[in-house]
């Protein structure tokens, strides 16, 4: 069993969970932040919610709409690793922490490897914008383009593959010019992108790019997204509510808007007068600084900036408990079992056990 | 729990039942009237009609494609309604729980997926799992996939690619093979931008044809109940009547299932190149016995286009409305999602509309032609109702041409069709014909034992009104929806198929996936025991 707290001391799991279906029955707007957490831990967070008429966020919301705001207002080509790693011809790498964001990324999309689907069987080509201290690949020649400014730098290349003018140095010029050749000359590239370095912007400057590259030849895209499970969350609460996170239920049906219901603003603001914190992922833990009634279901040795009100120890999917939830190797949802299981709940664990206390105290 | 609807006027075209007459419900299935018992609840129906729960064959309602749907168009499923759910998740528009209410106030307790590709289905099954109430199933998409093309080309004959099909059927958990665009994705990833029947995919030099054929055999060798449940080529296109005509051909007379016809209706004629042929279309479904069809009727209603057609949604998606699209090359169909808004005042859109209606009216037997939308690429399911309306009364139809344009109505034959729908023909159509499509023995009529999946409607007047709030629907035996409104949730099953075949196979597909993929095979199962409910699915017996 994991530890369990109440007001930062050792505490019972039923009364911990007594205590926690009270703290946020009793709030008028509750959040669930955090949503750190497999498909059947969204399942049942999302179900609180809606019970108790709160609202929901993810831990990486801002990395989350800088991809889907772009799709909502113009649109997505996008592909799966294996499909890149088995055909394209051409990769564009956006952003300077890909391997950080996926560490497996060069072993799953081997760019050195000439790829068998292409026609031409030729060696792949590879573009890096912004490789940061990035940018080199073993057995592989790598054209890098600088870049202080990822959309800007998004922007030229983009106009030098539709033989605009841009106006930049010559040697800056040479290399937009080479990457752009290489773009045009594709048979199916893909860009790969990721990082907190790309706004919306940036993003909605690569779809134009990728969108342009398709009207001659076949270009699409690869967004790396982010961790603790966010394409899972968003994919779930998508089926279960039609909308992604940043979702509330406080007028009684769900409602989205991803500068109303961000947690953070809602606590700051004081609209939100109880969180219950979900991270199975890692220690992250709430980034607001007010000290509001917070039930979190944490890693062990997570550290809070106030102690939560009920703390209750919960496992990682696929390491403590098997789980469900999106995969990078594959971009789906798949199934993630424990080679050794834990006697750690899961998410869903405890907030069934919550949800329970809720109904019987209504 | 006994449970005897009185006095109903019973439509159940397989127990040639036309009458008015007692049926009786014993726990989740329909009994011979019992001697010397009393029902535990009575329900008068006299003056309702009773039918067997509708099944559809055909409705977009789960899987990564639907999804980014959702979370593509968050502005079009607001709801403004200041009422709490009274049952969980049912105020959320286009939820997978709405999904399920709606159905079932319609009266339909049993629902397929038409088109899950194998490596997107453990998210599919999660999402079918929280659709209440009704039954549901999957139809597993091949056709564009490497193993099974590099199969068809080194000519490693039918009965390994049957083995493929059923491994695939397996661990996808499907309840038979849909094709779309065959070959067609694949070549679009090789940059074609059109692609026909007689095409050749590039790198494997197959064509659309061979490979329709190869999954055609393979589906009647692994003796699937449902046939082949085919998307041809060359969707939406004017002209496109020939490619249709064509496959029908191709069919060589074996089972051959054309989704959404209404899309291949297409002539050339006329001033604006674009007409009905759907009178020679259904002249073709007639005439061929061994084909089966679904509509897909437009409604003029804002929709949004969800396909694993990956060529026609990109070529689609300058006419998006709302201007913004999802295009995805996956690991084999991949797909497209292209909002789109039917008008009632636009040429194209009127002819696609009669299209649906002349097929509907002009294919004689009911047996064989479906009822879709091809949900929501026609139209939302919700549009349902107002469909039965238009094929149930010559005078709403004539009323809903009288607001077209008359040069759209010109290059069609739809104002000399006198049919209409009896009740007898509608049961048929959505209940005891999908039944025997899908091989579903337990449902679609009202015999003694029987699923007692059952719906009771309110004739009157107003035909959509009867269909779109059903007056009783039992699902199991259990009374769920009372004058159209659903009362409480149950959870329905998800019917698969457990198909024989060689499980050599399955060894060769580890090492192709370990080889080809880098991954585990495993990685793209489908785990029942992660679903939310222990013993979702319900096997569906293979053999005809």
């Amino acid at each position: 069993m994991g530890e369990v707290r109440i007001d930062g001391k050792p505490a019972a799991l039923s009364a911990a969970v007594k205590r926690a279906a009270e703290i946020l029955s009793a709030a008028r707007l509750p959040v669930v932040a955090g949503l750190g957490t497999d498909v059947a831990g969204t399942r049942a967070a999302i179900l609180l919610a809606e019970k108790l008429r709160g609202a929901y966020d993810h831990i990486h919301a801002a990395r989350i709409f800088a991809d889907l705001d772009v799709v909502r207002q113009a649109g997505l080509m996008i592909t799966t690793p294996n499909e890149a790693r088995l055909r394209a011809d051409v990769y564009l790498f956006v952003g300077r922490d890909l391997s950080k964001i996926w560490p497996d990324m060069i072993a799953r999309l081997e760019p050195a490897a000439v790829p068998p689907f292409d026609l031409k069987h030729e060696p792949r080509k590879l573009i890096w914008v912004a490789p940061g201290r990035g940018g080199k690949i073993e057995g592989l020649t790598v054209h890098t383009v600088e870049s202080g400014d990822v959309q800007a730098t998004l922007a030229s290349l983009r106009a030098r593959v539709a033989g605009h003018a841009v106006h930049a140095a010559k040697s800056v010029l040479h290399e937009l010019d080479e990457a752009a050749d290489i773009l045009r000359q594709a048979r199916f590239g893909v860009a790969i992108w990721g990082g907190d370095e790309l706004d919306s912007l940036a993003v909605e400057t690569l779809y134009g790019l990728i969108v342009d590259l398709n009207k001659t030849t076949r270009f699409t895209g690869l967004p790396l997204g982010a961790g603790a499970n966010a394409s899972g969350v968003v994919q779930t609460s998508g089926w279960m509510t039609g909308f992604p996170v940043r979702t509330s239920f406080g007028r009684g049906f769900p409602e989205h808007d991803t500068w109303r219901f961000d947690s953070t603003r809602l606590i700051e603001s004081g609209e939100a007068d109880a969180a219950l914190w979900i991270n199975a992922y890692g220690r992250e833990t709430p980034s607001w600084k007010k000290a509001v009634p917070l039930v979190a279901l944490a890693r062990g040795q997570a550290s809070f900036a106030h102690e939560p009100q009920v703390v209750i120890e919960i496992g990682q999917p696929g390491k403590d408990h098997d789980g469900a939830e999106f995969s990078l190797e594959t971009t789906s949802i798949v199934g993630r079992f424990a080679e050794a299981k834990s006697e750690l709940p899961s998410v869903a664990d405890i907030i069934g056990e919550i949800s329970k206390q809720i109904e019987g105290n209504a | 729990m006994l449970i005897q609807l009185k006095g109903g006027h019973i439509v159940d075209p397989v127990n040639e039942r036309d009458e008015i007459g007692d049926l009786w419900i014993e726990n989740d299935r329909i009994v011979a009237p019992p001697q010397g018992k009393v029902a535990d609840e009575v329900y008068d129906v006299s003056g309702q009609i009773v039918m067997a729960g509708a099944i559809d064959i055909h409705s977009h309602i789960a899987g990564g494609n639907v999804n980014c749907a959702r979370l593509l168009l968050p502005e079009k499923h607001q709801n403004f309604l200041e009422t709490p759910a009274i049952l969980p998740l049912s105020t959320a528009k286009w939820s997978t729980f709405e999904t399920g209410t709606i159905y079932a106030s319609m009266g339909f307790t049993t629902v397929i997926e038409p088109a899950i590709e194998p490596h997107q289905a453990m998210q599919a099954h999660f999402e079918l799992s929280d659709i209440p109430i009704i039954d549901k199933g999957m139809l597993t998409v091949l056709g564009n996939d490497d193993f099974l093309l590099s199969l068809l080309r080194d000519k490693e004959g039918p009965s390994a690619v049957a083995d493929y099909l059923g491994s695939a059927l397996a661990a996808s958990s499907g309840l038979g093979v849909k094709c779309i665009n065959a070959g067609g994705s694949e070549a679009f990833k090789y940059n074609a931008r059109t692609f026909s029947l007689d095409d050749v995919v590039p790198f494997y030099e197959l064509t659309s044809r061979q490979i329709v054929e190869g999954l055609q055999r393979a589906v009647e060798d692994l003796k699937i109940p449902h046939p082949l449940h085919l998307h041809c080529n060359n969707l939406g296109i004017p002209g496109n009547v020939a490619t249709a005509l064509a496959t029908i051909e191709a069919a060589r007379g074996e089972r051959l299932h054309f989704a959404h016809l209404q899309f291949y209706a297409y002539g050339a004629e006329g001033g604006h190149g674009f007409s009905s042929a759907a009178a020679e279309l259904a002249a073709a479904v007639n005439a061929n016995k061994n084909v089966t069809i679904d509509v897909g009727q437009v409604m003029f209603k804002q929709t949004v286009t969800v396909s694993c057609d990956s060529l026609r949604q990109y070529n689609g998606s300058a006419m998006g409305n709302p201007k913004k699209s999802i295009i995805i090359d996956g690991d084999s169909n991949g797909g497209g999602i292209v909002p789109y808004l039917y008008r009632e005042n636009d040429f194209a859109n009127a002819v696609q509309w009669i299209c649906g209606l002349e097929l509907f009216l002009l294919v004689d037997d009911p047996w064989r032609v479906f009822f879709t939308t091809d949900h929501p690429n026609g139209a939302p399911f919700t549009t349902y109702p107002d469909v039965f309306a238009l094929i149930l009364s010559r005078d709403a139809r004539n009323e809903a041409i009288a607001r077209l344009p008359p040069e759209a109505v010109a290059v069609t034959t739809v104002p000399s069709i006198a049919r209409e729908y009896t009740l007898r023909e509608i049961a048929i159509m959505t209940r005891a014909s999908p039944a025997r499509l899908l091989g579903l023995r337990d449902r679609g009529h009202l015999g003694v034992g029987s699923l007692a999946d059952v719906a009771v409607y309110t004739p009157g007047p107003d035909i959509a009104k009867m269909f779109r709030f059903a007056h009783l629907v039992f699902k199991d035996g259990d009374l769920v929806v009372r004058d159209g409104r659903v009362t409480h949730y149950r959870w329905g099953r998800t019917l698969k198929l457990n198909p024989d075949y060689d499980k050599a196979i399955d060894r060769r597909l580890s090492g192709y996936y370990d080889r080809h993929f880098g991954n585990s095979r495993e990685l793209f199962s489908v785990h029942e025991r992660l679903l939310p409910r222990p013993d979702i699915f319900q096997e569906v017996a293979c053999g005809r």
